[in-house]
């Protein structure tokens, strides 16, 4: 095609003129708003005032290791993220695979199922309390009228219930996109293999093992890299249903950096502590695609 | 028998994550005496709106409303413009040095961040500049958070279209710019269109930026409102759900409206479900 050659290839520094004005609006606003705000965040997590002007000091980042709060915190943002990301995968893929076949109501299923994703993460938060509220919550209300005790469910109240809740919240909104992602991923699958499953005699979990799966693989991988990086940094709905109590019970690394820098205003600190989120998510996406680049290439 | 099987467990699924937002539009239209009824009322109970009016004519709830509306809307204009151009050069134009390839993954990248990394940061920003608590702050906000993603999805639409018809109109003496234009844009409408709604709802449903650069009536959005009024001590169910009942109508609305490229857009493009 040499007209396209001519007319899109940047052969001449003349015609990179276009393509170039063309990223500059985009590029200036990510830079300002995206990569600066990065370096101001460096630049006073490294920083102390003193009586004698401004130090320059690691100790920001030398009292991340003894400092409870954020081990605990950090801790807390781990066992959230792995039970809910196993949850979540888990039962999606179960809906995606009763889904994928021909029967009558799936659109409707596959609409309504899409409800609590879509939903403002602050309206999340107020469901789940009118749900879970110890005396008037539909949940012990309904428990109740079935005979059950529901005086040690304090849901939100109690530490380990709590972080139980949490847990249940991120399930019940997000399910529904891994479900979505991984349906999606099913339909994509063409039928052959399928058949030449079934020639070669293949029982169902066989066929399930070494066909679906390994096709599934690009939509499995994108869901749970999307998936982990939300729930690293998971905020709104702790924010509006426990605020990270009882205690700290429930406090993520995200609430508490909101807490240093928002309630302490020990903001050095707090950009400290977004490093370590910032490096671990980076660690955690390079390895999610690096497992997907593998998959294209092979 | 299994056929039975299967459809109980999709109602099992169904009742799940249905019935708690059921609940809350039930607890918008109940009196407090209903609210607190034992056993809890799932489906008789005199539906009233006095919560929404308590909530959008004696509060500020209405205020709140529409600084989401204007924020959302004036944040996905922007968004769409600057991203929508960036887009089209990425997509068209091969730069020396693969540079397109790694803007464009630079672009994603960034929006990879997690929010309260760069909240911290904004915030000291915006009170430099004194923008804490004003509109401007969140569109400003706003537009650089959706601009990775319209980048993304509309340099996707555009890789989908022939070349052709941009060369044709090239050769017919119009301008680049007028290409774009006049046959290109219109061969994308959907995908924009789809582009501008997924940036309403994200802006919409946004919450830690809005916290931490509104705190006043005159400045804050819906969800601010919202979490402001539960982390209160005495709480109001009925306005609480009432404002999220109304928070929750344009978001569905535009869901329905983007059904068709509902997993593209959330997954960033990944997945062409």
């Amino acid at each position: 095609m040499p007209k396209s050659k001519r007319l899109f290839s940047a052969a001449s520094r003349r015609e990179l003129v276009f393509p170039l004005l063309l990223l500059t609006p985009a590029l200036a606003v990510l830079l300002s708003l995206s990569i600066y705000p990065l370096i101001y965040s460096i630049t006073i997590s490294l920083q102390r005032e003193t009586a004698d002007g401004i130090k320059w000091t690691l100790a920001n980042f030398a009292r991340l290791g003894s400092d409870s709060f954020f081990l605990t915190a950090m801790a807390h943002t781990f066992v959230y993220a792995a039970a809910a990301l196993v949850l979540e995968f888990s039962i999606g893929l179960g809906l995606a695979l009763l889904l994928n076949t021909q029967m009558r109501g799936r659109g409707f299923f596959r609409a309504t199922l899409l409800v609590p994703m879509m939903l403002p993460t602050v309206v999340v938060g107020v469901v789940w309390r009118l749900m879970l509220n110890a005396n008037f919550g539909a949940i012990n209300g309904t428990l109740k009228e079935f005979g059950l005790n529901t005086e040690g469910l304090t849901w939100t109240a109690s530490p380990r219930l709590a972080f139980l809740s949490v847990i249940v919240v991120d399930v019940w909104q997000w399910t529904p996109f891994v479900f979505l992602v991984l349906l999606a991923g099913l339909q994509a699958i063409p039928q052959e293999p399928y058949e030449a499953a079934l020639i070669d005699g293949s029982s169902r979990w066989q066929t399930f093992r070494h066909v679906t799966l390994p096709l599934l693989k690009p939509a499995i991988l994108i869901a749970l890299l999307l998936r982990t990086m939300d729930l690293l940094r998971v905020f709104d709905q702790i924010f509006i249903l426990t605020e990270g109590g009882p205690g700290f019970a429930t406090e993520t690394i995200s609430l508490y950096i909101y807490r240093t820098a928002f309630r302490f205003f020990d903001f050095g600190y707090a950009a400290a502590m977004s490093f370590v989120l910032l490096a671990l998510t980076n660690v955690i996406s390079t390895i999610y695609i690096r497992l997907l680049q593998t998959k294209e290439t092979a | 028998m299994k056929r039975a099987g299967k459809y109980l467990l999709l109602l099992v699924a169904l009742f799940f994550f249905v019935s708690p937002v059921y609940w809350m539009l039930t607890i918008s239209l109940k009196s407090e005496v209903d609210q607190f009824a034992s056993p809890p009322a799932w489906l008789l109970f005199s539906p009233t709106i006095e919560h929404y009016v308590d909530a959008f004519v004696t509060r500020s709830f209405l205020q709140y409303l529409i600084t989401s509306a204007i924020v959302s809307i004036a944040s996905t204009l922007s968004a769409l413009v600057i991203g929508t151009l960036a887009a089209y050069s990425l997509a068209r134009f091969r730069l020396p040095y693969k540079l397109d390839n790694k803007l464009s993954l630079w672009i994603l990248s960034t929006r990879m961040f997690p929010a309260i990394v760069t909240a911290v940061p904004l915030f000291l920003m915006m009170r430099d500049l004194r923008l804490l608590n004003t509109r401007l702050a969140l569109v400003i906000v706003y537009t650089a958070f959706n601009l990775p993603f319209v980048v993304w999805m509309m340099r996707g639409f555009f890789a989908e279209l022939p070349r052709d018809l941009e060369e044709a109109a090239l050769v017919d003496g119009d301008s680049r710019l007028g290409a774009l234009w006049r046959v290109v844009l219109p061969l994308v409408a959907p995908g924009l269109a789809a582009t501008a709604v997924f940036c309403l709802i994200v802006s919409w449903n946004e919450f830690l930026f809005a916290l931490v650069l509104t705190q006043t009536d005159a400045s804050m959005t819906l969800p601010v409102g919202i979490a402001g009024r539960v982390t209160q001590y005495e709480i109001k169910w009925g306005v609480m759900s009432a404002a999220g009942a109304v928070a929750i109508v344009p978001i569905l609305v535009f869901a329905l409206a983007v059904q068709k490229y509902l997993v593209r857009g959330l997954s960033l493009g990944a997945v062409k479900g």
